[in-house]
């Protein structure tokens, strides 16, 4: 017991020691930098922001299509249509569950459709 | 290299006839004799009558259970895989579905458990899974097939099945690329979430991989092949000779041909005398119909054959090639 207390004792001592005066300029001229990447950042952001701009709405229209394409070939039993992988479409059921529900929200139905999964 | 002569010579052996011509019982002598020889052997029942606990005389399950020394034993109940597979489904959903929907989403699932093809589905998938452990825990898997109609179309999914997987997998990779795109021009408008690995794409690509490796091992003739069990009668021969021109077709070889039942020399009563007579032609239609495989004759036995000490007297019968060295 006084053995380990010293030796915590000695080490509090030791630990304040080379936290001394020049690693206090490091830190300043780190803070500098680290503002200054900042700053880029953000300006980049803002720059491809205006760039790119045009093309969101394109991209992301292209990217919701692409979704309801691959719900609509991994669920096409439940529009009626023939699907041999019905059954092992349903594992992949917990995954989609929060696209499904958006998709039918956007073709406008307030509830899921009758006969298939029901989020809502 | 030619193809393996012998029945033994091949990693997996499904065996494979119309009901009641005795493919149970030679598939467990089959079994038996690849246990012999050394083999860690698997006997898989997939026929939901299963018969292969009433032929060993003992209670087997889903699971594998070790009935003689090197010889492991187990029966799919297509039933049960499914429910398995829709108890695994259920808990996976539960983490993603707010509980008060969680009834009316179980709800849904109970009805796709009860769709057309949703057992086979199951025991495809159990297939596939035991199939990976050739050459890894067993040396040798020997399938006892349910009655051949279902059995054929089972081997045949692969194909169809990773054509339409390969479809989905095509289609949620131009997903993920979208999504990557997306994010990158919305930046904070995309969400914070830039999932690492899309778990629906793993799913299907792990299926896949699985089912690919199935096919590739099933159509391998030197490590898989198809053993039909015939007896030499008009229905179990027509039957076997379409059900070879079907394995033709989907690439899966064909191993030998057991002419099982078939009435010895030395029979006597008038009875058997006719019978061993109208056998005749359907044996000689048999070798003539087969002649591309290696046609072995089980003679028929007096009794049932039950418990492996019968099994034993069945085995003495095979061609000494095929038995156990």
């Amino acid at each position: 017991m006084p053995g380990s207390e010293s030796r915590m004792a000695s080490e509090g001592r030791a630990t304040p020691v080379p936290a001394a005066e020049p690693p206090r300029e490091e830190t300043r001229i780190r803070r500098a930098l680290r503002r200054l990447r900042r700053g880029l950042r953000a300006a980049g952001e803002i720059y491809e922001g205006i760039y790119f701009a045009p093309y969101r709405s394109q991209i992301y229209r292209s990217y919701r299509e692409e979704r309801d394409t691959f719900l609509l070939l991994g669920f096409a039993d439940l529009l009626g249509a023939p699907n041999p992988v019905a059954f092992y479409a349903l594992e992949l059921y917990p995954d989609l569950i929060e696209e499904f529900h958006q998709w039918h929200m956007r073709i406008g139905m307030p509830r899921a459709p009758d006969g298939g999964f029901r989020c809502c | 290299m030619g193809r393996p002569r012998r029945i033994l010579d091949r990693e997996v052996v499904f065996f494979g006839g119309k009901g009641g011509v005795g493919k149970t019982t030679l598939a467990a002598t089959m079994a038996l004799e690849a246990a012999r020889e050394g083999h860690r052997t698997l006997l898989v029942s997939t026929d939901p009558a299963h018969s292969t606990s009433d032929v060993l005389e003992t209670r087997l399950g889903g699971e594998a259970r070790e009935v003689r020394p090197r010889l492991w034993a187990l029966e799919i109940d297509p039933g049960k895989e499914a429910d398995r597979y829709i108890e695994d489904v259920k808990a996976r959903i539960a983490d993603a579905t707010p509980p008060r929907l969680m009834a009316e989403v179980e709800r849904q699932i109970d009805i796709a458990r009860v769709t057309p093809g949703a057992e086979e589905s199951a025991l495809f998938d159990r297939f596939t899974r035991i199939a990976e452990e050739a050459g890894k825990t067993y040396d040798r898997l020997i399938f006892d097939t349910a009655p051949l109609g279902h059995t054929l179309r089972l081997l045949a999914l692969p194909e169809l099945m990773s054509a339409w997987i390969g479809g989905l997998i095509s289609r949620r990779r131009k997903v993920n690329v979208l999504g990557r795109m997306w994010r990158n021009v919305a930046g904070a408008a995309a969400g914070s979430e830039d999932p690492e690995e899309d778990p629906v794409l793993r799913a299907l690509t792990e299926r896949q991989t699985r089912f690919r490796r199935a096919r590739t091992l099933i159509t391998d003739p030197h490590r898989a092949g198809f053993v039909f069990v015939v007896t030499p009668e008009h229905l179990p021969v027509a039957e076997t000779e379409r059900s070879v021109r079907m394995l033709d077709k989907y690439g899966i070889p064909v191993a030998a041909i057991l002419l099982n039942q078939v009435v010895p020399e030395d029979a006597g009563g008038t009875l058997l005398e006719a019978r061993r007579d109208r056998q005749r032609q359907y044996s000689a239609r048999v070798r003539a119909s087969f002649s591309r495989y290696p046609v072995h004759t089980i003679p028929l036995f007096e009794g049932r054959l039950h418990g492996l000490a019968a099994l034993e007297r069945l085995a003495e019968a095979l061609p000494a090639s095929e038995r156990a060295t």
